[in-house]
């Protein structure tokens, strides 16, 4: 009863929180930028419109143009709870549960990217083709990422790898994981969610056609997928383990807002890079993890 | 009744059938699925409890007595081969009948009986002889097989490429075999050998004679042509069975024989290359089952990578996580089967409706062709090694094996890291690949005019396509069930490793994969009738607001495989012919890519050009001429005496 109860709790914080992360980051890019900035609930109010909204789809489009997104949903929001909360641990966890994790990012983005196949619109190939090519390089990132967290800890479950103080390569992870973060979730410097240059963009060019619920759905994925990267980048670097329940708790929250001030301040500093650059980029990210790994294979025995 | 008996009935009907096949495609196709039926009890009657079958036959076959074993090694891949066998035989009685081919298709089914027949005798042989007469045999007949319709040039040109390469590979199990036999002095094989240490070294040969089948990466030039040219059931079980003969040779030999130290380190090593190289040169293809068939050499690479770790878990005291590798190796050896075999049934039925594999001349199919449009997105799925379903599975136990390597800080990390990462980057771009695939073939607008009037497959193909999505969606969602059978064949390889229940994550993620799979098909229907509801109004795609899109503007499988292509560069070697537009008024341009068969045109070939030219330099020697022959003679005596006499010969 109480598992269901938690598993009830998570799910709820999971949704109603995830569209905050997007509202965040723009408030952040309008006070650089010295504007006032669409109010922080925005998504919320876009999310309800959408929802409420009739769909007009291509005549080419089959059901899979429905259902893509919404598995890619529910494969986000799966990922999401095999993710311990700070001190709340997580609700399950199993020998290997990070592989899974990993494994349903990717079914998400099966599930877009199929959607946006199923127009026959150049735009929305281009920006799928982006999608799944730069994901190879993120995902080799991920993994050694991961690598380096169960090299420290000996363990290849999330609620043991996260747990415990960080390891000598804290820096090092941080910088790569937040790359891969940027780059996950089609952020600046590989994509730009605000231009409306379709040849420019990535996530934004997929979801061209889509409207409606299933829009709706897609951009709370995406809200979903940007919080799952901020509370993972946030546990895998802070050492969290050491502090008391109410401590960690803050710390997580202050992890997952300094992550999202981060991307805002990144948005507002840089510009997309040139998409021939995007790789070297990514390529940096995952030799950050790399050398995380390196330097956690020396540092010992756990 | 025991597992004997249900072979024996197996090969009877198989036998039979093989007689009867050309004239009666009725009773062939009964008698095959009985056989195909009887063999896959006595497996599972082997796999889930029966103690391993051994027979010895009172007379000798070519000078040797037979002898017949079935154990949980050789019951595993005979799971494999009579369901994707059964599931061919269907496929076929509607995919290449006699109305179509009046010529082959009765020849088809005689060499199709034979080839199930002799891959299954190869499976039970435990006797070196008989197993390469097996081998030959099943060699053999999938070439007749490959080259069924061989009015074409390129069907001819890949046969005769098959079955050069599988003869090289031959070569080398005939000295394995015959160096096996001289060495213990007998033909016998057994788990025995395992005791002889010196006949370690001969691993080597064993690992080159049944990489060329399995199509390890640099031995891997025959698979892609031929099976792109062999009719689709052919090539269904080329990959799901064929294949994998070379993975049981080498999974059957390493736990037979003793192990040289390096093995396991080659053998991961092979695997993680073969694992990304092989997806990168599917991503590249524009031929739809030459796609499929470098993601065979992709799937073959992950199943290496995680007998490789079995290996090196066994040198380092029989580490856990060796196991888990080894049934993530072997399990992929049933769910590469299933869902590879379905995609080429799904290609056939492409193939069979649009009269194509070329990718940019289809699209748009899902509307004519439903069901298999829904099948193959199902085998995409599960060929990416995406939860839930069954390919996630076994990939993650070969991680978990791989994982369990570096957390025990064991030196066989130092292979696992770099194997465990390109795996990522392997299953990132498989993904990429079969959205690519999926996506060209049956989304979109039909490029054509064939790809518009196609037509949905009969039921008789569709059956074997739902038979082998149902074997995906089962092994994806209760893989606890099968964990026994697997168990049974890791105790084959390793006797140190039979019995013991599951793993408890395997029950756990199979908890996770049915409420995952639940809630995606809920949340699918629930958008739907959402949309529904709101309304859904049908126009346009939006094209930036361009009015009048076109079926030839939409992304081809070259342009979504561009960046990738460009990152493999080095190794693909794409060949770019390009005429830009001239002039105010261009008369034309043309811009073609090809990926060629990189290994096969740029190394064998001119390596073999140069052979030619040695020999024929060489053959100027021979003209007819007795003069000069009577002067080689002179001078090779001469020659001799100069030896003999400067006390070079004693």
């Amino acid at each position: 009863m109480i598992t269901v109860l938690d598993i009830v709790a998570r799910l709820a914080l999971w949704l109603v929180l995830a569209p905050l992360l997007p509202g965040l980051i723009n408030k952040v890019k309008a006070w650089v930028a010295g504007r006032r900035g669409p109010p922080v609930l925005q998504l919320y109010y876009d999310l309800a419109r959408l929802w409420q909204k009739g769909v007009v789809m291509s005549t080419l489009a089959s059901p899979g143009f429905v259902a893509g997104p919404a598995v890619a949903w529910v494969a986000l929001l799966g990922a999401a709870m095999l993710l311990p909360l700070g001190p709340a641990g997580a609700v399950f966890s199993f020998h290997g549960d990070v592989l899974l994790l990993i494994y349903l990012l990717a079914l998400a983005r099966f599930g877009t990217t199929w959607a946006a196949m199923e127009t026959g619109s150049a735009f929305e190939g281009m920006g799928a083709a982006r999608e799944v090519s730069y994901a190879v390089l993120a995902e080799a990132a991920m993994i050694a990422a991961v690598l380096t967290l169960s090299v420290q800890t000996g363990s290849i479950s999330l609620a043991t790898m996260l747990e415990p103080t960080a390891g000598a390569g804290a820096a090092l992870l941080a910088g790569g994981l937040f790359t891969v973060l940027l780059a996950e979730n089609c952020r600046v410097p590989f994509d730009d969610p605000n231009t409306h240059l379709e040849l420019t963009m990535i996530h934004e060019a997929m979801v061209l056609d889509h409207s409606g619920p299933p829009l709706a759905v897609i951009l709370h994925g995406a809200a979903v997928k940007l919080l799952l990267f901020s509370v993972l980048l946030t546990q895998a670097v802070l050492p969290m383990g050491d502090l008391s329940p109410l401590a960690a708790a803050g710390a997580l929250a202050g992890g997952v807002l300094a992550v999202t001030v981060g991307v805002g301040a990144v948005e507002s500093l840089l510009a997309r890079f040139a998409f021939r650059r995007v790789p070297l980029l990514l390529t940096t990210a995952f030799l950050l993890c790399l050398f995380a790994l390196l330097v956690a294979w020396r540092g010992g025995a756990p | 009744m025991t597992p004997g008996l249900f072979l024996l009935l197996a090969a009877a009907s198989l036998v039979v059938g093989m007689a009867s096949g050309p004239r009666w495609p009725r009773l062939w196709l009964a008698l095959t699925l009985i056989g195909a039926g009887a063999a896959l009890l006595a497996a599972g009657l082997v796999l889930f409890g029966a103690p391993d079958w051994e027979w010895w036959s009172g007379f000798p076959v070519g000078g040797e007595k037979l002898h017949l074993r079935l154990d949980g090694l050789s019951a595993l891949f005979l799971v494999l081969l009579a369901t994707v066998g059964g599931a061919g035989t269907v496929y076929a009685h509607e995919y290449w009948p006699d109305r179509l081919y009046p010529d082959s298709a009765p020849r088809g089914r005689f060499w199709w009986s034979t080839l199930l027949l002799s891959l299954g005798w190869v499976l039970v042989s435990s006797n070196g002889l008989h197993f390469l007469l097996g081998w030959e045999l099943f060699t053999v007949s999938a070439y007749f097989l490959v080259t069924l319709d061989r009015t074409r040039r390129d069907v001819r040109a890949a046969g005769w490429l098959y079955l050069v390469a599988s003869h090289a590979g031959t070569a080398c199990l005939f000295a394995f075999f015959a160096l096996l036999a001289a060495r213990t002095g007998s033909w016998e094989l057994g788990p025995m050998l395992r005791e002889q240490t010196g006949l370690a070294p001969l691993f080597w040969l064993a690992l080159a004679g049944f990489g060329v089948k399995a199509g390890v990466f640099p031995l891997h030039i025959w698979l892609p042509s031929a099976h792109a040219n062999a009719p689709s059931h052919v090539s269904a079980i080329l990959s799901g069975v064929a294949v994998k003969m070379g993975i049981y040779g080498l999974v059957r030999f390493s736990g037979w024989l003793p192990m040289p130290a390096a093995a396991g380190w080659v053998v991961l090593g092979l695997g993680a290359v073969s694992a990304l190289l092989g997806i990168a040169f599917a991503m590249a293809q524009n031929d739809l089952k030459r796609l499929l068939a470098y993601c065979t050499v992709e799937n073959i690479g992950i199943i290496l990578v995680g007998l490789g770790a079995a290996l090196l878990g066994v040198a380092q005291g029989d580490a856990a996580w060796g196991r888990l590798a080894l049934a993530g190796a072997l399990l992929h050896v049933w769910n590469h089967g299933a869902f590879k075999s379905l995609l080429f049934l799904g290609a056939g039925s492409v193939l069979h409706a649009t009269g194509t594999r070329e990718m940019s001349r289809l699209g748009g199919l899902w509307r004519v062709m439903p069901w298999t449009a829904g099948l193959f997105a199902l085998g995409a799925v599960a060929v990416s090694g995406l939860p839930p379903l069954n390919g996630f599975v076994s990939e993650w136990l070969v991680y978990l094996g791989l994982f369990g390597a570096v957390t025990g800080r064991s030196a066989a990390a130092w292979m696992a890291l770099p194997a465990a990462i390109m795996l990522a980057a392997a299953g990132a771009l498989a993904l990429a690949t079969f959205v690519k695939a999926g996506a060209v073939v049956f989304l979109g607008a039909p490029r054509t005019q064939a790809a518009e009037h196609a037509h949905e497959c009969g039921l008789g193909m569709r059956v074997p396509m739902l038979t082998l999505a149902g074997v995906c969606v089962a092994l994806g969602l209760a893989p606890g069930l099968f964990w026994q059978a697997i168990s049974r064949a890791t105790g084959a390889w390793h006797p140190a490793w039979a019995g013991a229940g599951a793993p408890a994550p395997l029950f756990t993620l199979g908890a996770v994969q049915i409420i995952l799979a639940l809630f995606a098909v809920l949340a699918a229907a629930w958008l739907w009738s959402r949309a529904l509801a709101n309304g859904v109004r049908r126009d346009l795609t939006w094209d930036c607001g361009y009015a009048a899109p076109a079926a030839r503007m939409q992304y081809t499988s070259g342009s979504f495989s561009g960046i990738t292509a460009g990152w493999f560069g080095w190794i693909l070697r794409p060949e770019r012919l390009l005429r830009r537009p001239r002039g105010p008024l261009p008369a034309g341009a043309t811009r073609v890519e090809r990926v060629p068969e990189t290994v096969l045109e740029k190394v064998i070939l001119p390596v073999g050009d140069v052979v030619l030219q040695a020999s024929t330099a060489v053959r100027r020697l021979q003209h007819g001429r007795l003069q000069f022959y009577v002067l080689y003679v002179v001078a090779g005596l001469a020659a001799i005496a100069a030896l003999v006499l400067t006390g070079g010969v004693r």
